[in-house]
């Protein structure tokens, strides 16, 4: 919890404090039982109303992939919908970009969205009746930009996501994973600056979505933009994530490194989802190592790059007690990693 | 064996059956025979005391007096209704005179392309070749006059329709006025329209109009307010999380989405329309339908079918397009039918200005002749096979004899009515509950109040016979075609054809065979209601799951084992709707069979749509056929939601 704060001590382009969702009539009584500790079945059978979301706080840097995962019923997608403000949280305060969205008018909203924000669907939510680059338009459309101005940039952005030449297709006519891709593309269209994702993979099947998660972080090196992502698979959230929170109940269990889950796990409930976690594929070298700081290295020692896993890593500490170097991509030395250190991220009774 | 011990049928058991099906419909049945005999034991009721007539008639009679004498002076008349009905008539007219400026040829030419583009070239050499049929038949003119009518109607109904729709799916205020409306505006047979308006606007072509844009109208919003409705939420969110407006949602996300739902709104309000327009030849609306009536009175069969002939071709050809317009794709064709079309809007303009508009009677031939040799022929030789007491004559009598006047003798006076009101109310009750039964109860008395107790009785006796007989001939067929690909795909295009074409036009062919009476009546109703009995007994076993067919099937079921226990209890919701369905159609055309001898209150209806003399009595009739209607619609379409499985909480 210390990293989180400290994270968002700069400023935070999302900032989400004390944020209720109750569904249903006499919120306030369920949102006391609830502070009370009451669970949600509980609640709901007292009051009659569900409380999705309780109490969460948080904050992300600029930059930063901040994942929420849990199971489903956990109250994440509520979460990502209060952030973004489709729904109207019922307590609580929430800022984009410095804009504070609780108490802003649908005008002010409407400019936030059209210019700073925007969200990737579980099931891409894509305009059946519009042609691709219609879709990726869209949001550009909304804004006001002329025909040729936005068609263009909405087909230089299906490159980027490689799906040139897929421009006057309907989305129908795609495979889910392009039409994610679609809806990857009309997300960034906007150039937004906050990228909200709600289990934008769940919907493909696991090989496209391994693909799609490597597009996600490559582009994510590239662009650099504040991601909220929202996901129900732990490996997932490990490999995208700067920082985790896991959810359960409404409430946030746990938020902290993917390092700092593995190795510290707040409660059985969080351990029970690292004790299966496939760690050595899923971590890489950089979120395992030990930052430089200025310690002599030997310039002998192996080299790995920054996003190697640990399973390539494995070979070099067993075979010698020396560390292994982690360089940048100008293979720079960035940081290092020792055997007993390794082993206690992977160890399963860490 | 202790595990066997402890499922013991106990009183929960017992209670589940009690309540459930046969048990207990079995207890409700017996306590109405047990009614009916106590009432005609211990009591003398019989029929309806005529002295409870609470007479609404004379009143009613009174205002259309009223009516007619400050049609000229009455503010109503000088302010409201005149300048609307002014307004209607003139663009009626203006788009006939339109229609008819234009040069005949252009009409075969424009359908032709009009569904090479949405169907095909096959379809496009149909229409050309229908609208020309009408041409040669010498109906040009009769066919404007109902296109006119029918094309103001319809964009009428647009014109109210879709926003109504949008407002009703926009506020959920403006839904539970509307859907409940809408129920029950479908659920009234299309004839009892056409009373009230009379009333007020006389005869002629606006209150057929008017008629029929309400009448036509319930598809058009229902559909719009249900294609926005099924928009996926998830591109609704999208939309928003761009900073959409609202108006920019409906207007890009949408109503775009919803357009295949309101296109079949458009294609079943165009449609309802049609057999409505047909049907308002009775209030003076003119045009083919006025032809078939006229016909039909002095027994002109070859002329009716004539006539009834074009209206079906119009009837498909509307519905051809129009099922096709959200759909087209002429691919490769598109250019030639571009080029195609602005030729003939060129040859049009330079046709209807050198006066071209009259279809060449060279051109003209009747089969009218031939059909009424061949009525003669058929009544000559059909009616009564050589004497030898066979026929449609004899078929006809045994029918009438032994059926329908038994029923109905039953009905009105073998049931004292206050036993016939008990029934009404136990099965109201055992349906649904205490609130359909006191509406059931209430409706059959204000029946008996209105003095159409036997006429009701009469009426409902043909549509229970009616009723008995589709089912029994649709059931199997539907059936037989959930189990067999091929005749479904052979009987496909016969229902689509059977349910295209307007009610009214069915009765020319079986007077043709059964001369008037109450049984052509019964006959066209029949074969006006089939289609709708087979179509939903295939759909029903159609969605019977795969897995279940299979589960039943892996247990050793046979074929017979599997539709007694698996398929039939399961389709039962939706073959109560196609009983539903097919007691309303059935009677929607013993109504409009009054006209051929039907008797019952759809004669009662007509006369009063005829003589001026006889509105007070024909308004009763109306009311009387709308609460026999509401009776059976809510009687069945509780028997249906009680057969649904309990719904997943």
């Amino acid at each position: 919890m210390d990293t989180a704060m400290e994270a968002g001590s700069e400023a935070s382009r999302v900032r989400v404090e004390g944020v209720w969702k109750v569904f249903g009539r006499r919120a306030a009584e369920a949102r006391d039982m609830a502070e009370a500790g009451a669970g949600r079945e509980e609640i709901r059978e007292a009051v009659g109303s569900v409380v999705a979301v309780r109490d969460v706080t948080f904050q992300v840097s600029p930059g930063e992939t901040f994942v929420v995962m849990g199971l489903s019923g956990s109250g994440k997608s509520t979460l990502v919908r209060c952030v973004s403000h489709l729904i109207e949280p019922t307590e609580g305060t929430v800022e984009v970009c410095g804009t504070e969205l609780t108490q802003a008018d649908s005008a002010t909203l409407r400019d936030l969205r059209r210019r700073k924000m925007a969200m990737v669907f579980q099931h891409f939510g894509l305009f059946p009746h519009r042609t691709v680059v219609d879709n990726v338009a869209y949001g550009l459309e909304v804004q006001g930009i002329d025909r040729r101005e936005r068609q263009e940039r909405a087909r230089e952005l299906l490159e980027t996501v490689g799906l040139e030449g897929w421009g006057d297709h309907h989305p129908q006519q795609l495979s889910g994973g392009m039409q994610q891709r679609v809806g990857l593309a009309r997300a960034l269209a906007v150039d937004p600056e906050v990228l909200f994702f709600d289990e934008p993979f769940s919907a493909l099947d696991p090989l496209i979505r391994r693909d799609m998660q490597d597009e996600l972080i490559e582009l994510q090196m590239r662009l650099r933009r504040t991601l909220v992502f929202i996901t129900h698979d732990f490996v997932e959230a490990l490999k995208l994530a700067d920082r985790i929170a896991i959810m359960n109940d409404g409430a946030f269990v746990q938020v902290g490194t993917p390092v700092e889950i593995l190795t510290d796990p707040a409660d059985d409930y969080v351990r029970a989802f690292t004790q299966d976690a496939p760690v050595v594929k899923v971590l890489q070298a950089c979120s395992v190592m030990r930052p430089l700081e200025g310690t002599e290295v030997d310039h002998g020692w192996p080299k790995v790059s920054e996003t190697t896993p640990l399973e390539a890593v494995l070979p070099h500490l067993l075979g010698s007690t020396d560390p292994v170097l982690v360089c940048d991509e100008q293979e720079a030395p960035v940081g290092l990693l020792h055997g007993d250190e390794v082993a206690g991220v992977i160890s399963p009774d860490r | 064996m202790t595990a066997v011990d402890g499922v013991r049928p106990g009183a929960g058991g017992l209670r589940a059956a009690w309540r459930g099906g046969p048990a207990r419909f079995a207890l409700v049945l017996g306590g109405m025979i047990l009614l009916v005999a106590a009432f005609r034991i211990l009591t003398d009721f019989g029929v309806f005391p005529e002295s409870w007539n609470i007479g609404l008639a004379d009143p009613i009679d009174r205002a259309r007096r009223w009516l007619i004498t400050n049609q000229n002076s009455h503010w109503l008349y000088t302010v409201f209704l005149n300048p609307l009905t002014d307004t209607m008539d003139w663009a009626i007219r203006r788009l006939e005179s339109l229609l008819k400026w234009l040069p005949w040829y252009c009409y075969p030419l424009f359908t032709g392309l009009g569904l090479w583009w949405t169907r095909g070239r096959i379809a496009g050499a149909l229409g050309l070749a229908g609208v020309t049929l009408i041409g040669v038949l010498g109906l040009w003119n009769e066919a404007f006059a109902t296109l006119a009518l029918m094309g103001v109607a319809v964009l009428v109904s647009m014109a109210i329709g879709i926003p109504l729709g949008i407002a009703a799916w926009h506020s959920d205020a403006v839904a539970r006025i509307t859907r409940p409306t809408l129920d029950t505006m479908q659920t009234m047979p299309g004839f009892v329209y056409l009373i009230p308006f009379v009333l007020l606007f006389g005869f002629g072509r606006v209150p057929a109009m008017i008629s029929t844009v309400i009448f036509a109208l319930a598809p058009v919003v229902r559909l719009t307010e249900v294609g926005l409705r099924t928009v996926p939420q998830s591109t609704v969110e999208a939309s928003e999380m761009f900073g959409a407006t609202e108006r920019q949602t409906l207007r890009l996300v949408r109503l775009p989405q919803a357009r295949p739902a309101i296109f079949a709104g458009m294609n079943q309000t165009t449609m309802l329309a049609m057999s409505m327009v047909v049907i308002a030849a009775f209030i003076g609306a003119g045009g083919l339908g006025q032809v078939v009536l006229q016909a039909m009175r002095s027994i002109n069969v070859g002329k009716a079918s004539e006539a009834g002939i074009a209206i079906v071709v119009m009837a498909i050809i509307l519905d051809r397009f129009s099922t096709g317009v959200a759909t087209a794709d002429p691919g490769d064709d598109l250019p030639a039918i571009r080029w195609l079309a602005v030729v003939t809007a060129v040859g049009a303009v330079a046709g209807g200005l050198a006066g071209l508009n009259e279809f060449p009677k060279a051109l003209g031939w009747r089969f009218a002749p031939y059909v009424n040799s061949l009525t003669d022929w058929a009544r000559d030789n059909l009616y009564d096979i050589g004497g030898s007491g066979i026929g449609t004559g004899p078929f006809s009598d045994f029918v009438t004899t032994q059926l329908v006047i038994p029923l109905r003798e039953l009905l009105s006076s073998g049931i004292p009515w206050p036993a016939m009101i008990g029934i009404g109310v136990v099965l109201g009750l055992w349906a649904r509950g205490p609130r359909l039964a006191v509406g059931i109860g209430a409706a059959l008395a204000a029946i008996g109040l209105l003095g159409m107790w036997e006429l009701s009785m009469d009426t409902l006796a043909q549509v229970l016979l009616a009723v008995a007989a589709t089912l029994a001939v649709g059931v199997p067929v539907g059936i037989m075609s959930s189990h067999n690909d091929l005749l479904r795909t052979a009987l496909r295009p016969v229902l689509d054809f059977f349910q295209t074409i307007p009610s009214f036009v069915l009765l020319v062919p079986v007077i043709t065979l059964f001369h008037v009476g109450r049984i052509p009546g019964i006959i066209a109703s029949v074969v006006y209601a089939l289609p709708a009995a087979v179509h939903y007994t295939d759909l029903g076993l159609r969605r019977v799951p795969t897995e279940t067919h299979e589960a039943a099937e892996s247990f050793g079921a046979t074929r017979a084992q599997r539709l007694r226990q698996v398929e039939m209890p399961l389709a039962a919701p939706e073959l109560m709707v196609a009983v539903n369905q097919v007691i309303m159609l059935i009677l929607a055309m013993v109504v409009i069979a009054g006209l051929v001898g039907g008797g019952g209150l759809g004669l009662e209806a007509v006369r009063g749509l005829r003589r001026s003399d006889a509105v007070g009595r024909g308004f009763e009739a109306g009311i009387a056929i709308v609460l026999l209607a509401a009776i059976l619609d809510r009687l069945t379409r509780a028997v249906a939601d009680r057969l649904r499985p309990p719904a997943a909480v």
